[in-house]
Parts: structure tokens; C-alpha cells; sequence
């Protein structure tokens, strides 16, 4: 496990530069009718990860309605908030470290995500946290579990990236991608 | 020990007028913050029916923690019996999903020696309260409040929901996180199987 853990990142850079040439083969893109918002899903040898647009106002909607102090909820506006879905489809153990995990912007510049741990230390300088809306940073997965919790990207509104994510299962370490994500828009569209 | 909650006493007929307000302003915005996520594409994945057996079981770390009426439950109070506990949250999907099927399990295994304690995740109980009444069927079990999610910790939960079944001997012997239906035959086969041990 240590050894995954040391290698990981290397893999992940080494996987970078070919994901990028290659096909999203395996993703499929969702367009709800009644928000707009698209969410992208890929399986892919026993791990399912998929990203949920959200609006700005619905995540700053949420976090206020919980009652933290405003610091909290501005805390967010740098970032753009995705619903995601982490799922073991593999029968057996599988893990995986969000710290791993990149996002990938237009201009080839890989960039961390912000973890669970890091949102909690910061949310707790604040005077609070709600650190279980965030999705589990460190997760071993027996057969059948999965999470749920936002992912956060410090990019605005619209803008376009993919994220290149890890998990291993059976001593073995996997790179997958999702492609030509984009943050949802500021705003829903004009209600005709 | 009471392993329900009387409907009577979760109705609450006189509550004060600035609870009122306060409880129809969370539910305002219980309803707008967890239909939006809906209409917001979230997925529905399908809810899991097994649990992981947990090899070897581990002791239960006891808790002492209010139902929405303040009455206090220890898990320890219910040994004997087989307990699940689930951690969870109002806000969170997987969980408002799932715990139809809680009380579905409970009413299948009515005067059977089985408990269920749902623990939620820093809310008041204003806010619990406010979703419970939104539930078909609604839960006839405690529903625990947790408002500083000292619990979770010790039982090693990182994501909610995350459920565990403990047996009668107040050890933990299966886990699961993420959503689950819990009255699968599948599910309740494995509870059965613990009773009769």
C-alpha cells in the first residue's frame, strides 16, 4: 500500500500527456432537461466516478441554510462545486486518494484538489466546518459501498478541464479520466 | 427500553410560535436545498443490499446521544439485541433515500430482539424533525442527534451515510458505506441470521 501510495503520483504524471491525446472512451455525458446541468460518468475495471455540475447559488444556498458563518460560505466562491459519485464496482477491496487526483486545465497545467482535510482546517479557523458535504478524501471501499460529496475545483464559472483521477484495487494502481468537463454557469439559463 | 419513538410526542401540537416560524423556515429550505440537487441531475445510483463482514468483529464503541424528544439512548442499553447504526444526515441524498427502507426492515422484524439507531450529523433536531414528517413510511425508531458528530469518529465513518450491524454482543460485525436497501431480502436475510445465532 505504501508503495502504491509513493508510486501514484508518478503514474499519474506519466499518464497525463497520453490520457490527454486519447479518446474519453468509456465517458458518458448527461444533460438534465429541467436544470441544464450536465453530469459525466465513467466505468471503468471496478470503479465508477461521476461528476454533477452545480450552480453556484444552490451550493452557497446550502451551505448557508446549515447556519455557518458567512466566512464559510464565501470560502466557496473561488471554486467551482461538483455532486460526485464514487463507486466500488469491483467485487473486492479498492481504494482511493483524492490527493492523488488532478484537474487539468486548457493550457496543459496540472493542479491538486482541495481535500476534505483541507476544507475541514480551514473551515475550522473560520469557526465551523461541514466537512461531510465533502466527498471522503481517503477511502478504502469494500464490494459494494460508495460515496458521495462535492469535489472542488478553483476555477469560474463555465470554465473547461479534465480530471485525471487513481485508484487501486488488488495491489495494482489505475489512472482513468474524465474529459472536457466544465464548470457549471454562473446562472441557470432564462426561464422562457 | 422504548426502541420507538411515540408518534404523539413527534407531533408536537403546541410548540411555541417562534418554532414554528423557525421549523417552517427549515422547511422551506429543507425543500429547496434537497429538491434542488434533484433537479440538479444528482444520480441515483442503485442502493447497495449487502453489507461487508467484518473479520474479526470489533467492539462497538458505546454512545450516549438525545432522540428528538431528548430522551437518552446508549448503545450498550441494547445489548442483547442486534442493533443498526446508521449515521446520516438531512441534506444528504443517499441518506433520505435509504431510510424508507429503515423503517420497512424495523416493521418486517417487529418483536424480533433488533434495534435500529439512526445517528444525524450536526443538525438540530428542528432540522430532523422537518424531514422525518416529509418520510413514507416515517421512521418508528429513535433518531438520534449528533450535534457535533462526536460518534462518528470512533466508529471510523467517513462518509455518510455509513451503517454497521452490531450483534448481540455489542460487537461490530458488518459495515457498509454508502447508500443502502435495507429490507432486500439479501439484507435481511443477514439480520436473521445474526438473530438466530
Amino acid at each position: 500500500m505504501a508503495r502504491a501510495r509513493i508510486l501514484a503520483p508518478l503514474a499519474l504524471l506519466l499518464a497525463l500527456p497520453a490520457a490527454a491525446a486519447s479518446p474519453a472512451a468509456g465517458q458518458t455525458a448527461t444533460r438534465d432537461p429541467d436544470s441544464g446541468l450536465f453530469s459525466w460518468k465513467k466505468e471503468d475495471r471496478g470503479f465508477s466516478l461521476e461528476l454533477i455540475q452545480l450552480y453556484p447559488d444552490f451550493v452557497a444556498a446550502l451551505y448557508s441554510s446549515r447556519g455557518l458563518p458567512p466566512a464559510v460560505v464565501d470560502s466557496m466562491k473561488d471554486y467551482c462545486v461538483f455532486g460526485t459519485v464514487a463507486q466500488n464496482q469491483s467485487g473486492g477491496l479498492l481504494s482511493y486518494r483524492v490527493a492523488d487526483w488532478r484537474y487539468v486545465t486548457p493550457d496543459g497545467q496540472a493542479h491538486r484538489l482541495k481535500t476534505k482535510p483541507e476544507w475541514v482546517a480551514e473551515w475550522k479557523k473560520l469557526g465551523a466546518d461541514f466537512g461531510w458535504s465533502i466527498l471522503p478524501a481517503d477511502v478504502s471501499f469494500d464490494a459494494g459501498d460508495w460515496a458521495q460529496g462535492f469535489t472542488t475545483v478553483r476555477l469560474p464559472p463555465g470554465a473547461r478541464f479534465d480530471l485525471v483521477y487513481s485508484w487501486s484495487h488488488h495491489g495494482k494502481h489505475y489512472t482513468g479520466k474524465l474529459e472536457n468537463l466544465a464548470c457549471a454557469p454562473a446562472q441557470p439559463p432564462a426561464a422562457h | 427500553m422504548a426502541s420507538t419513538t411515540p408518534a404523539s410526542s413527534r407531533t408536537s401540537p403546541a410548540r411555541p410560535r417562534s418554532r414554528r416560524l423557525r421549523t417552517k423556515a427549515l422547511g422551506l429550505c429543507a425543500a429547496l436545498c434537497l429538491a434542488l440537487p434533484a433537479r440538479a441531475a444528482l444520480p441515483l445510483p442503485e442502493l447497495s443490499h449487502s453489507l461487508t463482514a467484518l473479520k474479526p468483529a470489533r467492539p462497538a464503541p458505546d454512545f450516549a446521544l438525545p432522540d428528538l424528544d431528548g430522551k437518552l439512548h446508549r448503545l450498550s442499553d441494547y445489548r442483547g439485541k442486534v442493533v443498526l447504526v446508521n449515521f446520516w444526515a438531512t441534506w444528504c441524498p443517499p441518506c433520505r433515500r435509504e431510510m424508507p427502507s429503515m423503517e420497512r426492515l424495523r416493521q418486517q422484524l417487529d418483536g424480533e430482539p433488533f434495534a435500529i439507531l439512526a445517528i444525524d450529523q450536526e443538525e438540530t433536531p428542528d432540522n430532523v424533525f422537518v424531514f422525518t414528517g416529509q418520510l413514507d413510511p416515517a421512521p418508528g425508531f429513535p433518531i438520534l442527534i449528533d450535534r457535533t458528530s462526536e460518534v462518528a469518529p470512533a466508529w471510523g465513518v467517513l462518509g455518510l451515510p455509513t451503517s454497521f450491524l452490531v450483534d448481540p454482543r455489542g460487537r461490530i460485525v458488518y459495515r457498509g458505506m454508502g447508500g443502502r436497501d435495507f429490507d432486500h431480502p439479501a439484507m435481511v436475510e443477514t439480520i436473521r441470521r445474526l438473530l438466530e445465532k
